[in-house]
C-alpha cells in the first residue's frame, strides 16, 4: 500500500497563545477508509483546512500523494481532495443542482462536453439525476449533501473528507449518506470521516482519536470501541449500550448473552 | 415574507423563453428608456397597449405581474397624493371649499379613529385609506352655519393629474418589463445574460465575471436568507417581538432584533461558502470552463431590432415634433 496522506509533526494556532493542532502525526493509506473522532473543538475542522491548505500550518509538513503542500503546490493537492462541509446551505454554490456541480468542473475548466457527461454520470450515482432541475430550496439536507458528494466525485478526487456531513441531517439522510461512503470506499476512494459521533467509526478501518488538538490513540474501531480508558479520556459522549458494556467489563458483571448483545447493538449503525 | 419572492422564474413556454437573455436584458434598458423619453399621453397609452400585447403573445399571467406591481400601490397612492396636494401648475380643474367648525373636525377625527381601531380587520388596506380620505374630505365640504371659523379650498389642477399619471404609468411599465424578464429567465441564464451584457465594462477593468459570481450567489441566496430571516422573526416573536404593530421606536427596536442576527449568520455563513468554493478549486480572477452556453437566434435580432427602432423613434419625436 502507498501513503496518500502523510502528516508529520504539524502544529497550528488560530491565535498566539493557544495551539489547536499540537504535533500530529498521522499516515494515511490509499484506499483507506479513516474515521477522525474528537469532541466539539478538538481541531477535527481545523486539520481538515489544514490538508487542503485552507489554513497553513505553523510547523510540521503534509504530503498527499507524495507531494509536499505548499504554496505552489495547494491548487494541485485541492484537485485531489475533495471535502463535503457540515452544513448543507453553505456549500451549494450553484442556482441548480446542476449549476452546483458544474461548479467544480467549471474551476478545474473540464470542456462542456464532458462536464456534461459527469454531470449526469454522478447525479445518477447519488440517485439526484432527476434533481437536476431543482433548486436548493426545494431539496433536503440530505438530498443537498447527496448534490455536494456528487460536486466532488464528478472533480475525480482521490481523497474524500466527510466533516461531520451528516450531524445536520435526520436519520434517514444519515443513512443514505453513510451507505455511499461504504460503496466509494468499496471502489477505491480513499474516504476520511470527521465526526463526533461513535456510530460513524465503526465501519471505518482506522479511528484517529483527538483531544484537544492532540492525538489520543490510533487503532481499529472495534479495539477503539473496546478501550474503555481511551474514550473516558476523550470527553466524547458516550452511547448507552457501549457504556453498559464497560461497566460490565470493569464490575465484573458477567452475563455473556448479554455483553454480546450489547456489543451487536454499539456496532449496529 | 413568502410575497419577496415575486418575479421569480417560473416555468412556461412561448417567445420570451426562447429569447436570448441578453436580448431581454437589453430589450428592458432600451424600452425603459424609451418610457422616459415619451412625455405625451397618447404615447404612453401606446406603450401601455404594447406591454398588454407582450403580455398576450408571451402568456405572462396578468396575476403575477400584478404581484410584482402591489408592493408599489402604496408608493403610487403617494406620488399620486403629493402631486394632487402640493402641485399647483397648470389649469385649474377642480376646486371646492372646506369649512372648518367643531361639527365637521370632531366628525373627522371620528372617522381617523375608527379607520386606526378597524384598519387590521379589512383586507384592502389602501383602498380602505382613500375612502376614508374622501370621506373626510366629504364631511368637510359640508356647510355646517354658524359654527364655521374658517375655510378652505381642495383643488385639483392638471398638471398634477398629469405628473402624478405619467409617474404612476412609467413605475407601472419599468416594474412590468422586469417581471416579465425574471419570470421568464432562469436565474442562471439571467446570470450569464448579465455577465456578457456588462463585458463591455472590462474596458475600464471591471471584472465582470466577479461580478457575475456574486450576482449568482447573490441571487441563490436570498431565498435562504428570506427563510432565516422568517425565522429570526418567527423567534423574536415567541419572545415578544410584535413585528406587526407599534410606534417608530418599536419598529426600529424590531428592525434591530432582525439585523443582528441576520448580519451574524450571514457572516459565517459566508465564511463557510467561500472555504466551500475553495475547496473545490474556485480561484478568484481564474479562468473557468462554462456549463451553459448562449445560442442568438433570428427571433432575438428581431426583438432588439424592434426595441431600438422604438426608442429611436421616441427620441426623434421628443426632438422634432
Ligand atoms: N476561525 C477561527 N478562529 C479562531 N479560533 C477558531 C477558529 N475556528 C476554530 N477555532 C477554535 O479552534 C478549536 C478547534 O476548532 P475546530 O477545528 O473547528 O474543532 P472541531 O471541528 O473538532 O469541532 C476550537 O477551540 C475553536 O474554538
Ligand atoms: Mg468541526
Amino acid at each position: 500500500m502507498k501513503p496518500i496522506i502523510e502528516i508529520k509533526d504539524v502544529s497550528f494556532a488560530y491565535s498566539k497563545q493557544q495551539d489547536v493542532l499540537k504535533n500530529v502525526n498521522l499516515t494515511i493509506q490509499k484506499g483507506e477508509w479513516i474515521t477522525i473522532l474528537g469532541h466539539n473543538g478538538s481541531g477535527k475542522s481545523t486539520l481538515s483546512k489544514l490538508l487542503i491548505g485552507l489554513l497553513k500550518a505553523k510547523t510540521g509538513t503534509i504530503h498527499v500523494d507524495g507531494i509536499e503542500l505548499n504554496e505552489d503546490s495547494v491548487y494541485d493537492i485541492r484537485k485531489k481532495i475533495g471535502i463535503v462541509f457540515q452544513n448543507p446551505d453553505n456549500q451549494f454554490v450553484g442556482v441548480t443542482v446542476r449549476d452546483d456541480i458544474a461548479f467544480g468542473l467549471e474551476n478545474l475548466q473540464i470542456p462542456r462536453e464532458e462536464m456534461i457527461e459527469r454531470i449526469d454520470k454522478f447525479s445518477k450515482k447519488v440517485d439526484m439525476f432527476e434533481y437536476l432541475n431543482k433548486e436548493p430550496q426545494q431539496l433536503s439536507g440530505g438530498q443537498k449533501q447527496r448534490v455536494a458528494i456528487a460536486g466532488i466525485l464528478a472533480m475525480k478526487t482521490d481523497v474524500i473528507i466527510f466533516d461531520e456531513s451528516t450531524s445536520m441531517l435526520d436519520p434517514k439522510g444519515r443513512k443514505k449518506i453513510l451507505e455511499y461512503m461504504k460503496q466509494l470506499n468499496d471502489e477505491g476512494t480513499t474516504i476520511i470521516t470527521i465526526t463526533h459521533d461513535m456510530k460513524e467509526a465503526v465501519s471505518s478501518d482506522r479511528v484517529v482519536v483527538l483531544k484537544h488538538g492532540e492525538i489520543l490513540k490510533v487503532d481499529t474501531s472495534t479495539n477503539i470501541l473496546r478501550d474503555k480508558t481511551t474514550l473516558e479520556q476523550s470527553n466524547l459522549e458516550l452511547l448507552l449500550p457501549l457504556e453498559l458494556l464497560h461497566y460490565m467489563d470493569s464490575n465484573n458483571v458477567d452475563h455473556q448473552s448479554l455483553k454480546d448483545f450489547l456489543w451487536a447493538s454499539s456496532l449496529n449503525v | 415574507m413568502k410575497n419577496i419572492v415575486i418575479g421569480r422564474y417560473v416555468p412556461g413556454k412561448g417567445f420570451l423563453y426562447d429569447l436570448d437573455p441578453r436580448t431581454k436584458l437589453i430589450a428592458l434598458l432600451v424600452l425603459m428608456a424609451a418610457t422616459f423619453i415619451i412625455d405625451e399621453l397618447i404615447h404612453m397609452a401606446a406603450a401601455i397597449l404594447l406591454i398588454g400585447v407582450i403580455l398576450v403573445i408571451g402568456r405572462i399571467s396578468v396575476k403575477r405581474v400584478y404581484l410584482g406591481l402591489r408592493p408599489l400601490l402604496f408608493l403610487l397612492i403617494f406620488t399620486f397624493a403629493f402631486q394632487i396636494l402640493f402641485n399647483t401648475q397648470g389649469d385649474l380643474l377642480f376646486e371646492t371649499p372646506l369649512y372648518y367648525s367643531p361639527i365637521t373636525l370632531g366628525l373627522v377625527v371620528v372617522i381617523v379613529l375608527i379607520w386606526g381601531f378597524t384598519k387590521r380587520f379589512i383586507k384592502f388596506k389602501l383602498l380602505y385609506f382613500l375612502a376614508t380620505v374622501f370621506l373626510s374630505l366629504f364631511v368637510l365640504n359640508t356647510f355646517t352655519e354658524p359654527l364655521v371659523f374658517a375655510t378652505g379650498t381642495f383643488s385639483i389642477y392638471e398638471d398634477a393629474l398629469e405628473m402624478a399619471l405619467f409617474i404612476m404609468l412609467r413605475l407601472i411599465i419599468i416594474v412590468t418589463l422586469s417581471t416579465i424578464l425574471t419570470i421568464t429567465t432562469k436565474p442562471t441564464d439571467l446570470n450569464l445574460g448579465l455577465e456578457s451584457v456588462l463585458k463591455p465594462l472590462k474596458v475600464i477593468r471591471v471584472n465582470t465575471e466577479e461580478i457575475a459570481m456574486i450576482i449568482s450567489i447573490a441571487l441563490r441566496y436570498i431565498p435562504t436568507l428570506l427563510d432565516e430571516a422568517n425565522k429570526i422573526m418567527l423567534a423574536q416573536a415567541s419572545r415578544g417581538v410584535d413585528f406587526q404593530e407599534g410606534k417608530l421606536k418599536e419598529k426600529v427596536m424590531q428592525i434591530v432584533s432582525l439585523l443582528v442576527p441576520m448580519f451574524i449568520i450571514s457572516f459565517k455563513r459566508s465564511d463557510e461558502l467561500a472555504n466551500a468554493m475553495e475547496a473545490r478549486s474556485f480561484i478568484p480572477g481564474h479562468p473557468r470552463t462554462r456549463l451553459h452556453l448562449l445560442t442568438w437566434k433570428t427571433l432575438d435580432t428581431v426583438v432588439l431590432v424592434v426595441s431600438l427602432t422604438l426608442l429611436i423613434s421616441s427620441i426623434s419625436i421628443r426632438v422634432f415634433l
